[in-house]
């Protein structure tokens, strides 16, 4: 009984890491505390593979973040994220005999959007990342909490593995093209403040293939999915209150990353911007005057706050100019804190020619 | 409306105060030690119940292990192998702040949320409270702590402060980071990072037990569980393990109930007594109304109906007392159970409506059972000879046969009853009962037989009024009778309890003497283990010449506890365990070499093993079997189980820790010198205990002791329900005789001479209690030893019985006696004979 909310709220507090590049308010307070003593992105660094793929301890957040849109061979299509969330609550692991000790905290988040059924489903997962009870090494790679798991495969696949109960992922990805670097050689600064950027880049395109359960029926499946990584010691300047990110992947072969951050004012922060990547794997960095969004339509959600629930994405730099749909309008998380992070079509034309696609995009500060 | 008999009825009573007030009282104190005791034990039970629900919070099982509990990994592979996130890990233990323990539950707050749904508000952290730092503190600052805000208050600490703890007689700074409100059930508790209590408690990579939270009827995940633990871990439901624990502490409260039962029985007398005299005074007032046209039935009625409200008027008043005694008692009863059972904090009576209840029905259905005989007595007399004393005397004179044959039916089903009932406590003390009534039916004969004896030799002593004040015990046997019995059933109860206690504690002295055998002990205060190299440094102090090791263990399974006491004794100090059943040369080969323990008597009778048995004990490898190599004679009150030797113990558990030393001194080496040189190495290290051979001794008799404090407290309690009753008798006696002493003072008695036969009537009513006390105190003593602590403990006493005790009871009998005399003999002498003679 009673051993108090405390675990709560602390859980509360934890899990309000689930945002993309930065924590809300209450996590903020946490984050924000003091960035002494941790590494932050100043610079443009080298970046290794596989090596980068591992943790980077040292910085405050980093993340594995992973989306994709999928078929089974009976036609039902699913939409999924499995992210695993790292904080170091410290810069150090404080001494002690104890294996529990530690610095460092992991949160997943698994969402599977059942297209055909209409449903959404969420489960998260906290650790701490000791006793090996989560974690993450890179080689081979392996981040986990508990029984969920991205794991490097000996043949290069990436296998992703989580279980809710309810309903279950078990998929292996291949990446199809090289990791690419996000901003400025990998540098994606987020504000004019210097350090206020994460270490950043992506693998767009994974051709995927394994199983979904959901209430004991196993889908085979296969599609496409996206892997973002980004680790920073940063947190949201005063006047940015959320972002807007697109990652589409288009019919033919390219793939468009863009984020937009919004300003209290209800401005775009010059600070937002993407990467495009040709279909052959060449990026290309955009600014944030590259790409105009348009909101097209929102959504209410049942629980208040108002999403935008579909867009015109246009850029004459790429001759681009698609709409973006929510394949369902409710695919909004309530993992503590809450965002909007969901499966899109892509319909459009590309210098005049005919292009579709899907993608993901993630929705955050819109409801608190 | 009440009938104007009733009014009658009660117009009489209030006419006599003192009689009143006294036959209350004698109810007023047996309800209330009923209550006080019943509250006492239930406050305890309900207390500890609660608490482990508070700390058990929604598991439904748990998962342990062996001595040293679940090594960290079996959890880790439950979760990241199996899965399973319904499940936490827990490390617990003992912290002392200042000298209170308090309990340190080590948690992962991550785990949690699927095992314990807290609620409930942290009340305090900084002022500006966010969580985040309270997130913080409580995973990364060692030694950070939350507790309730009345543990803070208690301990006299304030959010903010760190402060020294004791934890394994290591010292450590604690940091209290938050509090949380209410729920007394976790007073006491510091809830901790599971860091933070292994760090304290030295337990890295073990945890006490992981607790488990299994959906009602999912035996699916009950059997994937199963299967998942590794050998040395067991699955059991969390409710049952309470329940076992909480049942340690059963057969102690079931004897407490017993001995305030036995307070009861002696108020019974007491109120017997009292409505046997207002009926036997109003044999005027009931006879006229016979003969006024009223029925029987309506006396009889009329007589219950009145000792129904004195008996109800009392037993509120004794519910009230009994609440607040057993707030005292409460005290007491969690202090022993706290020294021989589990850790349990109490901080009030729960006054439950079941208690309450119980001490109603017991105050009112006493008071009813005692007033039938004496009113269905009173209603069958013809009415005219209602009016007639001696009528009463002879029809007194006339049951005694029946009454004392009865009694010895009853005294002979006790004995039947504790020859038949094998090993049942209940049926034991029910037998203790019987005996009592059995025996207290005989005393009047014994009284009438022994002062019809005496009035002869009275008056060759003494001269006519001796021999009168004799007689008239005799003769006034319907209501001398009763006081004597009453009398004479507390002192027998207080004779038997000091024989127990006293031939206890001889035994348990002549075992320490046997057993202690080094010279030195050293060794952790309540728990926790000696630092290896602390006890290389000891060994290795000039004028140690050898050394014994003990560890205390607790293995457990489904059926419930196992205490193991694990032994590394140089062979010199074999002869200090008692071997009962077994060759000493063979077993202690056996004990040493192979895989064989001994058992505790007590263990060997409530587990009905003995040497040449096998018992099978869950080990770190799973269950395994022992042979029991024999039965050795303990009356250790916390650990009462096996013995077994460090070797066998070394095959079987991962767990090297020694948690106290018996050190063996070269001859001629000062014990004191090396106390202090223990003492000196020990100093900021880790806080031991230290004791010489003898200093021991005394403190385990300090001990003992102490647990018989409650035993002490009721004792004085039913004396003093013994001595109202006497006092009642004498002065209902006494008044009930003015005119008879009006007689005599009219003839020539002077004040003194009427006083002075009282004073020897009631003192040889005192001498005739005692005498008729030691016989049935000495058979109550070795029923309470040979049958009761048996049952109830397993030890095997050898009864003393010391002349002191008895001399003592027959002195405080007639001292008691004289006393309730006094009042009566005073006011008979002074009072004025044509008045009294008046006066009916």
């Amino acid at each position: 009984m009673r051993l108090s909310i405390l675990v709560l709220l602390l859980l509360a507090t934890a899990a309000s890491a689930d945002e993309r590049s930065q924590p809300p308010s209450q996590l903020a307070d946490l984050l924000s505390a003091d960035a002494e003593g941790y590494a932050s992105a100043i610079e443009p660094r080298a970046f290794t593979f596989p090596a980068d793929h591992g943790p980077h301890p040292e910085f405050r957040n980093e993340w594995w973040y992973v989306t994709g849109n999928l078929d089974s061979a009976d036609g039902r299509r699913f939409g999924y994220e499995l992210t695993i969330f790292r904080f170091a609550l410290a810069p150090e692991r404080p001494e002690s005999v104890s294996e529990w000790r530690t610095n460092q905290v992991y949160i997943a988040h698994l969402a599977i959007t059942d297209v055909s059924a209409e449903r959404f489903l969420v489960a998260q997962r906290y650790g701490r990342g000791a006793l090996g009870l989560a974690g993450a090494s890179a080689r081979p790679l392996r981040v986990w909490i508990d029984d969920w798991s991205i794991t490097e495969e000996r043949d290069g696949a990436w296998r992703l593995v989580a279980d809710d109960g309810e309903f279950a992922i078990d998929v292996s990805l291949v990446p199809r093209k090289p990791p690419v670097l996000n901003g400025d050689a990998g540098l994606s600064q987020k504000s004019s403040d210097p350090g206020n950027a994460s270490y950043y880049y992506s693998i767009t395109r994974l051709e995927t293939r394994g199983r979904i359960r959901i209430d004991g029926e196993e889908h085979n499946v296969n599609g496409l999915s996206w892997l973002d990584r980004e680790w920073s010691t940063s947190a949201l300047a005063d006047n940015q209150v959320g972002w807007d990110w697109f990652a589409l992947q288009f019919s033919d072969g390219s793939d468009l990353m863009f984020y937009g951050l919004r300003l209290s004012d209800g401005s775009q922060d010059p600070h937002s911007g993407g990467t495009f990547v040709t279909a052959d794997g060449i990026a290309t960095h955009l600014d944030a005057d590259d790409v105009e969004i348009t909101v097209l339509a929102t959504w209410d959600s049942p629980e208040g706050g108002t999403y935008p629930a579909q867009w015109q994405v246009r850029s004459n730099r790429l001759g681009l100019d698609v709409t973006v749909t929510p394949v369902l309008d409710d695919q909004e998380l309530f993992t503590t804190v809450r965002y909007w992070e969901g499966a899109v079509d892509v319909s459009g034309s590309r210098f005049g020619e005919p292009l579709s696609g899907r993608g993901y995009v993630e929705l955050t500060g819109y409801a608190q | 409306m009440i009938p104007v008999t009733y009014r009658a009825s009660f117009s009489y009573l209030l006419r006599h105060p003192w009689q009143l007030v006294l036959s209350l009282l004698g109810i007023v104190i047996g309800v209330a030690v009923i209550v006080a005791v019943d509250l006492a034990n239930s406050s305890a039970r309900k207390a500890f119940l609660m608490s482990m629900d508070a700390i058990t919070g929604e598991a439904t099982h748990q998962v342990i292990g062996g001595p040293n509990g679940v090594p960290e990994t079996v959890y880790r592979d439950l979760r990241t192998r199996e899965g399973l996130i319904n499940v936490a890990p827990v490390v617990e233990g003992t912290v002392n702040v200042d000298g209170v323990p308090v309990q340190l539950l080590g948690i992962d707050l991550f785990a949690e949320q699927s095992v314990r749904s807290f609620t409930g508000e942290t009340t305090s952290g900084e002022p500006d409270d966010d969580n985040s730092s309270l997130f913080l503190n409580f995973l990364l600052q060692p030694g950070a702590v939350t507790t309730t805000e009345q543990t803070a208050l208690d301990l006299g600490i304030a959010v903010g402060d760190t402060f020294a703890v004791s934890v394994g007689g290591r010292p450590q700074t604690a940091a209290l980071f938050a509090t949380f409100a209410g729920d007394s059930n976790l007073d006491r508790v510091f809830v901790t990072d599971i860091a933070t209590a292994q760090e304290w408690l030295d337990r890295p990579g073990w945890i006490s037990r992981i607790d488990v939270r299994i959906a009602d009827g999912d035996t699916a995940m009950l059997q994937r569980l199963e299967e998942a633990l590794a050998p040395g871990t067991q699955l059991l439901s969390a409710a049952g393990r309470t329940r076992s624990t909480a049942d340690m502490s059963q057969a102690f409260m079931t004897n407490l109930t017993a001995m305030s039962l036995l307070a009861l029985l002696v108020g019974l007398f007491l109120i017997f007594n009292a409505v046997n005299f207002s009926v036997l005074q109003r044999r005027g007032l009931i006879g006229v109304l016979r003969a006024l046209g009223l029925t029987r039935r309506q006396l009889l009625a009329m007589v219950l109906f009145e000792a129904a409200i004195v008996g109800f008027v009392a037993a509120v008043a004794g519910v009230l007392l009994g609440a607040m005694l057993g707030e005292q008692l409460l005290e007491l009863v969690s202090r022993t159970i706290n020294d021989l059972y589990f850790r349990v904090n109490v901080t009030a009576v729960s006054v439950s409506p079941f208690s309450v209840a119980k001490g109603l029905i017991a105050g009112v259905g006493a008071a009813l059972i005692a007033a039938a005989l004496p009113a269905f007595e009173a209603t069958s007399y013809q009415p005219r000879l209602a009016l007639t004393r001696s009528v009463i005397e002879r029809r007194a004179k006339n049951v005694l046969p029946v009454v004392t044959l009865t009694g010895i039916a009853g005294m002979i089903a006790a004995i039947a009853l504790i020859l038949s009932s094998g090993t049942s406590l209940v049926a034991g003390l029910t037998a203790v009962f019987l005996l009592i009534l059995g025996f207290a039916l005989c005393v009047p004969l014994f009284v009438r037989l022994s002062s019809t004896l005496v009035a002869p030799l009275a008056a060759r002593l003494g001269g006519t009024s001796a021999r009168m004040a004799i007689a008239g015990i005799a003769s006034g046997l319907s209501r001398t009778g009763i006081a004597i019995v009453a009398l004479a059933v507390a002192l027998s109860a207080t004779i038997g309890i000091s024989v127990m206690v006293d031939s206890f504690r001889s035994s348990v002295n002549a075992w320490l003497v046997q057993t202690l055998r080094a010279d030195v002990y050293t060794g952790t205060l309540r728990e926790g283990s000696m630092d290896p190299e602390l006890i290389a440094a000891i060994r290795s102090i000039d004028g140690v010449v050898d050394m014994s090791t003990r560890k205390r263990a607790t293995v457990e399974d489904a059926t419930g506890r196992t205490q193991l006491r694990v032994f590394e004794l140089p062979p010199e100090s074999y002869s200090g365990a008692e071997l009962i059943d077994a060759d000493p040369a063979v077993a202690w080969m056996a004990w040493e070499n192979e895989d064989a323990v001994f058992v505790s008597e007590p263990y060997a009778y409530q587990n009905g093993v003995g040497a040449g048995d096998r018992i099978t004990l869950p080990t770190d490898h799973g269950p395994r079997q022992f042979a029991v190599a024999a039965t050795f004679q303990s009356f250790d009150i916390n650990a009462s189980g096996l013995m077994m030797s460090r070797n066998t113990y070394a095959r079987h558990f991962r767990d090297p820790s020694v948690d106290s030393l018996g050190l063996y001194l070269a001859d001629g080496v000062d014990v004191d010198g090396v106390v202090d040189d223990i003492e000196r190495l020990s100093e900021g290290w880790q806080q031991l205990y230290i004791s010489s051979n003898a200093g021991l001794r005394d403190e385990s008799l300090r001990i003992f002791d102490r647990t018989f404090v409650i035993t002490d407290v009721l004792y004085w309690l039913t004396l003093g329900v013994a001595f109202i009753g006497i006092l009642s008798a004498m002065l209902a006696l006494q008044l009930e005789r003015a005119r008879e002493f009006a007689t005599l003072r009219a003839l020539g008695m002077t004040p003194g001479q009427v006083g002075g036969m009282i004073t020897a009537q009631t003192g040889a009513i005192g001498l005739l209690s005692g005498l008729a006390a030691v016989p049935l105190g000495i058979v109550m003593a070795y029923v309470l030893i040979k049958v009761i602590n048996r049952r109830a403990f397993g030890w095997q006493i050898d009864m003393t019985v010391a002349p002191d005790i008895l001399a003592v009871s027959v002195a405080f009998a007639i001292g008691a006696a004289v006393l309730a005399g006094l009042y009566p003999a005073w006011r008979a002498g002074r009072s004025q004979p044509a008045i009294a003679m008046r006066e009916e």
